[in-house]
């Protein structure tokens, strides 16, 4: 009974390893052959006329991605990559949200990803680092994120704030009335992102002139690449204008996490500009900044797969950005965007 | 079987000297192995320590007089200075000691002189749930629930959104279970004719209990303390979610002692806790960032290594022997 027993399963392990083989097999070959179907037809649409971008079927796409980056990125290429599975990709991607800096290292020195996330331009140190590992990264330009300066419903006083009240504010103020006089004597408490996010390096850029000391020497500062962190801290601050031994936590992140939480936090307006699809389209809110995401031709080749995300995020992009709660990228940078992909591929 | 008897003894007297055991030997060698890999391991985790901390030491950006003697934290631009990391570390773990201190000895006596058989059994295997619990859980209800609470209790002013007290307080409710666990057993151990002595001498029973018993039982119960000193010292999770994301940084004679260096209800992030946060954010291999961790965590190391070598000497020293 027992031999017989043991028989049986051996024959099953047997038959399993063949079927899982043919399985491994099967998935082999519809990769293989959509790959020189998708290669076939992006290169027959490109022919086709300059500016002609390509459509890309989803059901036709196998093979992982691997993406890493920006946290103000993330939710954005989350969406893409959400989509993107909807509509039949049959691979997997993974999206690390440990900050621009730290994307651009695993994509330049490491050369672990395809797809570099980031919330600020590349640096010229990063582009030698790429290419010293023969990676010559390509931009495309995906929208456009306000920052958003934010209190505690709580705090009634302040609704708007100078870019000189801001360098106070996350420096060397100790209570909001050294910021302006009219305002209470609360003690200021800060949350910021931590110093390896795009975010922290767009905000030290315009607020300190690229001078990380002052803000980094705060008294009560919270730094988090965790946004939720950030959202969590300033929300429970228990700031009351009236009670100045309360504290009044300010902070500051990618306009999809105020979007998100607007219910338990109030966005300044800065400059006397409200952050809004209005006055971020006409350029004129200040603490906006484009977004991006970066790869190379030879991984776009290499790996189609990749190359027809990055095209499927730049088809559909604008249909999901603002769900997300960022704002499209100007017309012209988009176009831009799928020029630099039609180049890439030919 | 008189002869068999015999022939056995013989065996045995023979064997001493002469005859192996190949199972006995299997058995031997492995246990030898089991206690060698934890201590391999501990070489290992030294060494790691050693060698990358010597690499953070050896940057010019950082002194050992710097990292010992200043009073800020903030590796990104290269202040380096371990204080407000110990400071939050010795606050939450003190906050801790003071929860679970009285609660665990309290528990421990208790379920050793009290209860009956019957709700030993019972209470027993309860408390040990607590011990189950995950400690990511702790920390939210560090957050959700102990600040909260503390915060209807002595008002919003004066307690932050992270702060270390609550963070203490509920890294104290984790450890009552070891401590009371361990000081219950130790309890437990005194021979009852001690207690039988008492009672005849006419001691009451709470007299008996804090007088003979407690003291007899004084080298065990240090020991389960200075496990859970340890335990609280080392404990991440819950420091990482509740106490803050960022060094309660200082300056002497500029802060207030009380209102802002020492006040356990401002946020001030642990050893730990920084370790955790710092690491979350993927640091590249030869940045002094990654380096600044492991010399927290060598000093981290160094600060439960003495208090376990302490805790030795006591226990040697106030070791009563019975029997």
């Amino acid at each position: 009974m027992m031999r017989r027993s043991f028989r049986l399963a051996a024959v099953l392990a047997v038959v399993m390893l063949i079927v899982a083989a043919c399985a491994g097999g099967d998935s082999g070959t519809t990769t293989t052959a959509s790959a020189p179907g998708e290669t076939t037809s992006t290169s027959a649409s490109a022919a086709q006329g300059d500016g002609m971008f390509p459509v890309v079927d989803p059901l036709d796409v196998a093979g992982d991605i691997v993406t890493a980056g920006s946290s103000t990125v993330f939710p954005l290429s989350e969406a893409m990559a959400a989509r993107f599975e909807d509509e039949g990709y049959g691979g997997r991607i993974t999206i690390d949200s440990i900050g621009s800096g730290a994307g651009f290292e695993r994509f330049c020195e490491q050369g672990e990803t395809d797809v570099a996330n980031a919330s600020r331009p590349i640096k010229d140190s990063e582009i030698e680092s790429c290419r010293s590992i023969g990676r010559e990264p390509i931009e495309f330009r995906v929208g456009t994120d306000a920052l958003a300066v934010t209190v505690s419903p709580t705090n009634t006083f302040a609704a708007d704030i100078t870019f000189e009240e801001l360098a106070v504010l996350f420096s060397t103020a100790v209570t909001w009335q050294d910021v302006r006089p009219d305002w209470p004597a609360n003690p200021i408490q800060r949350f910021i992102p931590g110093t390896d996010s795009g975010t922290f390096d767009y905000f030290v850029e315009e607020v300190f002139d690229e001078d990380e000391a002052p803000i980094l020497n705060a008294a009560n500062l919270q730094l988090s690449e965790d946004d939720n962190v950030l959202v969590q801290g300033i929300e429970g601050d228990g700031c009351d204008p009236d009670n100045s031994a309360t504290t009044c936590a300010v902070g500051f992140f990618g306009f999809a996490y105020y979007a998100e939480n607007s219910g338990q936090l109030n966005v300044l307006a800065v400059e006397g500009v409200e952050p809004n699809a209005g006055n971020v389209d006409a350029g004129t809110y200040p603490l906006a900044r484009p977004l991006f995401i970066y790869s190379t031709a030879d991984i776009m080749k290499e790996k189609p797969q990749v190359g027809d995300f990055i095209n499927f995020y730049l088809t559909y992009v604008n249909e999901e950005i603002i769900d997300v709660g960022y704002f499209p990228a100007p017309p012209d940078a988009l176009e831009a965007a799928q020029q630099a992909w039609l180049e890439a591929m030919s | 079987m008189a002869t068999e008897a015999s022939s056995v003894g013989d065996v045995r007297a023979a064997s001493l000297k002469k005859r192996s055991r190949p199972g006995e030997m299997v058995i031997h060698g492995s246990l030898f192995i089991a206690a060698a890999i934890s201590i391999v391991t501990t070489i290992g985790i030294v060494y790691e320590l050693g060698k990358e901390a010597l690499l953070f030491f050896q940057s010019k950006d950082v002194t050992l007089g710097e990292f010992f003697s200043s009073t800020t934290w903030q590796p990104a631009i290269l202040d380096f200075g371990i204080w407000p990391l110990v400071l939050a570390t010795l606050m939450v773990s003190v906050i801790a000691m003071l929860v679970a201190l009285p609660i665990g000895l309290a528990t421990a006596i208790y379920l050793s002189e009290y209860a009956s058989e019957r709700w030993r059994g019972i209470l027993k295997p309860i408390l040990e749930v607590l011990a189950g619990i995950p400690t990511v859980v702790y920390g939210y209800f560090a957050l959700t629930f102990m600040t909260p609470l503390l915060r209807s209790i002595l008002g919003d002013g004066v307690v932050e959104i992270f702060n270390d007290a609550s963070a203490g307080i509920v890294v104290g409710i984790l450890i009552i279970p070891l401590v009371s666990s361990m000081a219950e057993d130790a309890l437990h151990a005194v021979p009852m004719s001690l207690r039988e002595a008492a009672h005849a001498l006419g001691a009451t029973k709470l007299e008996t209990s804090l007088r003979v018993v407690l003291p007899a039982a004084l080298s065990g119960i240090v020991a389960a303390f200075v496990v859970a000193i340890s335990r609280a010292i080392g404990e991440t999770m819950v420091v990482a979610i509740a106490a803050g994301a960022g060094p309660k940084n200082f300056t002497l004679g500029q802060d207030s002692l009380f209102g802002h260096i020492l006040n356990p209800f401002v946020a001030g992030e642990t050893m730990t806790g920084h370790i955790v946060r710092i690491s979350g954010g993927d640091l590249s291999y030869d940045s002094i960032d990654y380096n600044s961790i492991f010399a927290i965590g060598l000093t981290l190391f160094l600060i439960t290594l003495s208090l376990n070598m302490l805790s030795r000497r006591f226990v040697a020293r106030f070791r009563e022997v019975y029997e």
